[in-house]
């Protein structure tokens, strides 16, 4: 009886210390990273299981034809087309599949308000390969998103 | 008995996956005021890392993934030259139409090189008034066959840093009043080579200049280009040009809606008399093809990622004339040369529309 209870209990640590490893590698995802137009800095957070990326900072952000703040004026959505663009989540509902990859996502392009089926695959610990596709993958287009951090202080 | 019991909690409790117990934990909080001031002076974390030029402008019309289209010339006249045996001969048509499809997908996209294959096919199909009274050679092929082109190309977009880029495309023509499934020989094909060098000072503005070998005038030749693609600050107005090829004024009704006026120069070399056992002057012949389109196009988001572009506008013909190649070979007579055709054409000039449906790039 006591080598059965041993052999559950190593059975469900090295299960949670799977799980927990999982996670640890799928967290690497989240943080600040700038698309290769370097319009938007875009902070990715982990919520519940997946992962969100909201717009925190825009290279031009007031809208010149408003004087406001830019909003998300090119939503289908009619009732989402006052909200503001800082802040704004465009990607949403990654989960980790391993391989350095998640998956299962979307990616919402404001300049146009198209929602687009996406991957992100992590090519190192700085760099993403952000594919935004159309149905199936080949009818896509990656972009590459790089890694920021706050600046080093200077000697 | 309460051993295994405690084990069995303690296995329970370990083997949650940890996500889960950070849901319960995230569902409880409230989300801070976020202070985005943090943002502004950021740094890559990979000091190597550079930015580079995006290859996108705002406001610009969606690059086409895949379009399936329909063109159609009105009723015209093709006067077709003195040439061996056979006397000038003019002859009516009702039409000239034909489906053009195309495929343009990104094989390597990254900030610092985007490739992308081309494939085009065209058709042309001569609805001649009296098909059989034909007996002009010219007039005889296009009845019969009309004329096809496969274009297989290569496009490279390549930053060199975050405001100047270079961009090259290769191009091989397969042109000419073959058969589909009786293709012509490779040696006759035409090859099309573009090299640029532009800068992109905004978001909002692109421009480049650059040589190409083209047959856009119908036949070799070697000309400058300057591409400039421009939108208004209000999103409203805009340049999409790549002159000699073509040149737009745009107008956007919105990011999903935009109406164009402008022109597409459009030619290459077609081969004609594809039977090889044709003796001179008759054998390897090119009609050198090339005509001005100046049209209004309108193109706008069908739904999701299909989007319809409908063209309408006036062809004219620059030129229709036809060269002995001997075995294909080309030779170069530019704007200037003096070297004669073998049979000298005139087309009368019609409206003509085009119609596709494409998938457009995200």
């Amino acid at each position: 009886m006591k080598k059965t209870i041993l052999i559950a209990a190593l059975s469900a640590m090295l299960f949670a210390f799977t799980t927990v490893k999982n996670d640890a590698d799928g967290d690497r995802l989240t943080g600040i990273w700038e698309p290769s137009n370097g319009k938007v800095k875009v902070k990715i957070d982990k919520i519940g299981d997946k992962y969100y990326g909201k717009i925190v900072w825009l290279k031009e952000p007031i809208d010149p034809k408003t004087g406001s703040p830019k909003v998300d004026k090119n939503n289908p959505d009619e009732n989402l087309r006052n909200t503001p663009l800082k802040g704004y989540r465009i990607l949403k509902d990654f989960t980790y599949s391993g391989d350095d990859e998640w998956s299962e996502g979307t990616i919402y392009d404001p300049e146009n308000g198209s929602t687009y089926s996406c991957t992100i695959k992590m090519s190192d610990e700085n760099t993403l390969d952000i594919r935004g596709y159309i149905g199936i993958s080949a009818l896509g287009r990656t972009d590459v998103w790089k890694r920021l951090k706050l600046p080093s202080k200077k000697k | 008995m309460k051993y295994l019991k405690v084990s069995c909690l303690f296995a329970f409790v370990l083997s949650l996956p940890l996500s889960t117990i950070i849901a319960q934990t995230d569902s409880t909080q409230v989300e801070e005021e976020e202070d985005y001031s943090l943002y502004d002076n950021l740094e890559f974390a990979d000091e190597s890392a550079k930015r580079f030029a995006s290859v996108k402008v705002n406001g610009k019309s969606p690059d086409k993934l895949i379009s399936v289209g329909y063109d159609f010339q009105g009723g015209y006249d093709i006067d077709a030259g003195a040439f061996g045996m056979f006397e000038r001969s003019n002859q009516q048509l009702n039409a000239t139409h034909g489906f053009r499809l195309g495929a343009n997908i990104p094989i390597i996209s990254k900030n610092n090189i985007i490739i992308q294959a081309g494939l085009d096919f065209w058709n042309s199909q001569y609805d001649y008034q009296s098909p059989d009274n034909l007996t002009h050679p010219l007039h005889k092929t296009l009845s019969e066959n009309g004329l096809n082109t496969i274009d297989l190309s290569v496009t490279a977009y390549k930053p060199l840093n975050e405001t100047t880029f270079l961009l090259g495309r290769v191009a091989s023509g397969m042109n000419g009043d073959y058969a589909l499934g009786d293709f012509q020989p490779l040696n006759y094909n035409r090859y099309s080579v573009a090299l640029l060098w532009g800068k992109k000072p905004t978001d909002s503005k692109q421009w480049a200049v650059g040589v190409s070998q083209t047959y856009r005038a119908g036949e070799l030749n070697y000309l400058p280009i300057f591409m400039y693609n421009w939108t208004s600050s209000n999103r409203k107005w805009g340049i999409e040009s790549l002159l000699p090829a073509r040149g737009d004024v745009r107008y956007n009704f919105s990011p999903r809606s935009m109406l164009f006026v402008g022109f597409d120069l459009e030619g290459t070399s077609f081969r004609i008399g594809n039977d090889s056992e044709l003796s001179e002057p008759y054998n390897d012949l090119e009609i050198r093809k090339s005509e001005l389109r100046f049209r209004f196009k309108y193109e706008r988001q069908l739904i999701g990622f299909i989007w319809m572009s409908a063209k309408l506008g006036y062809r004219t013909n620059y030129s229709f004339n036809v060269d002995r190649l001997e075995g294909g070979q080309e030779f170069f007579r530019g704007f200037f040369g003096d070297q004669p055709y073998v049979m000298e054409n005139s087309l009368t000039n019609p409206l003509f529309f085009n119609f596709s449906i494409n998938l457009v790039s995200p």
